[in-house]
């Protein structure tokens, strides 16, 4: 950690941002009583629910105990560090960099600032008006320097003159070293440092600052560095600042809703082209495409396409009108889902508009490279490949797979047109209990084949809800390839059963069972439309002297289906 | 008189003069090859070189695992007209996910599909029920050995460098209701378009056992003579 020379920082501090964040989007006023909960407390309260003696970290009961009409909201950290845009927009009226240390709290530097409003209270009071104004939120502005001070300073709304922090922080509690910390894994560290410092009768900030340095190195670890760095007034990291840039974005609006696909080819070319022209006159070029449409029933639709594809002699935009191209196509015809979630394909319907963005930008020249030379030359190969491949076959015609989680082997795979950006359904690191156990199976078919399983006797076998085995299976017939004449001829061999008419499916010859395991239980999404039960079983199949075949069957809802071969 | 050794020695002293002024060696054909995962030294001596053909005969897993070390390596991946094809298994064995695509309905476009993966690509797995002819597969053959990339086939494949067949397989860890599937040995025939003769190689293709070293198996086809004779022709 090399010390970093103090900046005096102006920072703007939201009481309560995450209750304020979520009664803003819950519509509430500004004086109804809420609390935001996170696990079994508090984590949040508003004014109007302080005053009724509610408290954070307290249970929802005893809220609730202090005052009934108090309204609970979920935490999300998203939506609070969403709604914390709009207040740095507004602040960015009045100072050209913010950094967002946290949600609820931004930092300025604030010489440059000050000197350009004047003085500081002049840059506290612009700050203010703009953010009420601007975002509708009260904020407080303090300033002092390093980061601890400042903190501390917008907490109370004073201005602390330049080196006098060590003095100001000096009779602070220790606790309020929990305020610099940023994320909730550095939080719980900080409180359990503050815990043990006050117990071995540290109590305030400046005790901890007159301990040596190596000393509390020695006995705290990097934490105490932290802690007693801040605690002297010092600053960790000069703060991170963002800029604001216009996105290069091109929207077309259709004149009449868009229906059918000979109407989007032109506007795809066109708006392509236009991106391209766009990024051309930036001088950028982008890694991603954010392709976004707006339908006639007012829904908004939106995919991330990948591309590597330079600005030269127009070739981004054929790249980018195909994909926009079947990107439209596949919405039109309800085919591919929309939004981000993932979730439900959208009923066809007219389009009114379409968007392109460009994101990732990097100005041009400035392209990421491999640690040796240039971008690898099989790399491009195989994108340009790909992209060929998927002009002859259309968006679904090349896949790109990754694993996800889920328990059948099917499930476990997550495929999406190359050069898509989609992230799984469902994360691997969760347990999945109840999962197919390893090895893999190296076959499984898109979708579970018809299977017939046996016992001594030649009767169907079926599992109980119990998962009773009605007898030992000892004949497996599965289904016969497509190309067997002689499956065929014996299925419409009057022997086989039929008479006249054959249907259902063509079965091989029985194969008899050399050992097998299971059946497994698998109850899948109970509460969902696509729930399934089903029991599996493995299952060793003798073919000749030496030759064994591993299946995985599946036994749900009276029939047995084969869901993977190991072969 | 000349001992027998002394006569190998200047009749290869010939040869290699030949070899010389016409400009043709068999290096040539020493391809530089690309990484194999160690289980399969057995089944590939001289590893899996660069615009060969291999056809496999009866095992996914085979063709995963020929193509796994490779990938593992940087190599980009096709899979055409593989439909079924074990995502999960590919990951186990080492494919990178990431440079794997499949194209697993190429219908009647078949064969310029599986030409444009031969050109970009460096392993190209091909499913068994491509619609590909006999002269395509001899233009991809060529393509493949012009752009020096692998085309792993399922499925015979006429004039393939090296046609491996999976003949015999045992799995152990099932019971009669208990276990589960725990370990595979696989028997494979190797056959080589140069050399002429069959072996059978058995490997621990899956389970805790892979990383031990292959059991070759004795059962040696009857073309053993004719090697011996014909030193490597």
């Amino acid at each position: 950690m090399s010390v970093v020379t103090v900046v005096r920082r102006a920072v703007l501090w939201v009481p309560d941002w995450p209750v304020v964040a979520a009664m803003t989007e819950a519509g509430l006023g500004a004086d109804a009583p809420a609390a935001v909960l996170h696990g079994r407390g508090l984590v949040a309260v508003s004014a109007a629910a302080r005053s009724a003696g509610v408290r954070r970290g307290s249970t929802r009961r005893l809220a609730q105990r202090a005052c009934p009409e108090l309204v609970i909201l979920p935490h999300d950290e998203g939506r609070d560090s969403r709604r914390f845009e709009a207040v740095a927009a507004a602040a960015e009226q009045v100072v050209s960099g913010v950094e967002i240390t946290r949600p609820g709290l931004l930092a300025i530097p604030a010489d440059g600032a000050a000197r350009f409003h004047g003085s500081e209270e002049a840059l506290a009071e612009a700050l203010v008006g703009a953010v009420a104004e601007q975002a509708g939120v009260e904020c407080a502005v303090g300033a002092a320097d390093g980061l601890l001070a400042a903190v501390l300073a917008a907490r109370s709304s004073e201005l602390v003159p330049a080196g006098a922090s060590r003095d100001y922080l000096a009779p602070a509690p220790i606790d309020s070293l929990a305020l610099a910390a940023m994320e909730r894994v550095q939080r719980t560290e900080v409180d359990r440092l503050a815990s043990v410092l006050t117990r071995l009768g540290i109590m305030t900030l400046g005790d901890l600052a007159a301990l040596p340095f190596a000393d509390v190195l020695a006995r705290f670890g990097p934490v105490g560095v932290w802690a007693h760095r801040l605690a002297s007034g010092e600053d960790l990291a000069p703060p991170v600042l963002r800029r604001s840039e216009e996105d290069i974005a091109v929207e077309h609006v259709f004149e009449d809703p868009a229906e059918r696909i000979e109407q989007l080819t032109h506007a795809a070319a066109v708006a392509a082209a236009s991106l391209d022209q766009a990024l051309l006159d930036a001088g950028v070029r982008c890694g991603r495409v954010r392709i976004t449409a707006r339908t006639e029933k007012g829904e908004e639709l939106e995919r991330v396409w990948r591309t590597d594809v330079g600005t030269r002699a127009g070739a981004f935009a054929r790249h980018m009108t195909d994909r926009v191209r079947w990107q439209l196509e596949g919405w039109l015809s309800g085919t591919a889902g929309g939004g981000e979630k993932g979730g439900e394909a959208p009923a066809p319907s007219g389009l009114v508009s379409l968007g392109l963005v460009a994101e990732d930008v990097v100005p041009l020249g400035a392209e990421q490279a491999y640690l040796w030379g240039g971008t690898s030359g099989a790399d491009s190969r195989a994108h340009r490949a790909l992209e060929r491949v998927q002009g002859l076959l259309g968006l679904e015609g090349v896949l790109a797979v990754a694993e996800q989680g889920g328990r059948s082997p099917r499930d476990r795979v997550h495929a999406a047109p190359w050069g898509q950006e989609a992230s799984p359904a469902r994360a691997v690191a969760h347990p999945w209990p109840g999962r197919i156990p390893d090895p893999p199976p190296a076959t499984v078919p898109p979708v579970a084949r018809p299977a017939l399983v046996l016992d001594a006797g030649g009767s169907p076998v079926t599992i109980s809800r119990r998962l009773a085995v009605s007898a030992p299976p000892t004949w497996v017939r599965l289904e016969a390839e497509a190309s067997d004449e002689r499956a065929r001829a014996a299925n419409r061999h009057p022997s086989s059963g039929h008479v006249g008419h054959v249907e259902g499916p063509v079965w091989d010859r029985p194969r008899p069972v050399e050992s097998w395991a299971g059946p497994w239980p698998v109850s899948e999404r109970w509460w969902s439309e696509d729930a399934s039960r089903r029991a599996y079983v493995q299952v060793a199949l003798r073919d000749g002297e030496d030759e064994v075949t591993a299946v995985l069957l599946a036994y749900g809802g009276g029939a047995w289906a084969l869901e993977a071969v190991y072969d | 008189m000349e001992t027998a050794e002394a006569r190998l020695a200047r009749a290869r002293e010939a040869l290699a003069g030949v070899q010389r002024r016409v400009g043709t060696t068999r290096e040539r054909w020493e391809a530089p090859a690309l990484p194999l995962a160690p289980m399969l030294d057995q089944v590939m001596p001289q590893g899996l070189r660069r615009g060969q053909v291999v056809s496999v005969v009866g095992s996914t897993s085979l063709m995963l695992a020929l193509a796994a070390a490779a990938s593992e390596e940087g190599s980009w991946t096709a899979a055409v007209g593989m439909p079924s094809l074990g995502v999960v298994a590919a990951a186990r064995r080492g494919l990178d996910l990431a440079r794997l695509a499949l194209m697993p309905h190429p219908g009647a476009q078949a064969a310029t599909v599986a030409g444009a993966c031969v050109d970009g690509m460096d392993v190209v797995l091909l499913g068994p029920r491509l619609a590909l002819s006999d002269a395509d597969r001899r233009r991809l053959a060529s393509r493949a050995r012009e752009r020096g990339s692998v085309i792993l086939a399922e499925g015979p494949w006429t004039g393939a460098h090296v046609a491996l067949t999976a003949v015999a397989s045992r799995w152990h860890g099932l019971g009669a209701g208990d276990g589960r599937l725990r370990g595979r040995e696989l028997t494979v025939r190797v056959e080589e378009r140069r050399g002429g003769l069959a072996r059978l190689v058995t490997l621990p293709i899956e389970g805790a056992s892979v990383g031990v070293a292959p059991v070759r198996r004795g059962a040696e086809a009857p073309s053993m003579s004719l090697r011996a004779l014909g030193g490597a022709a």
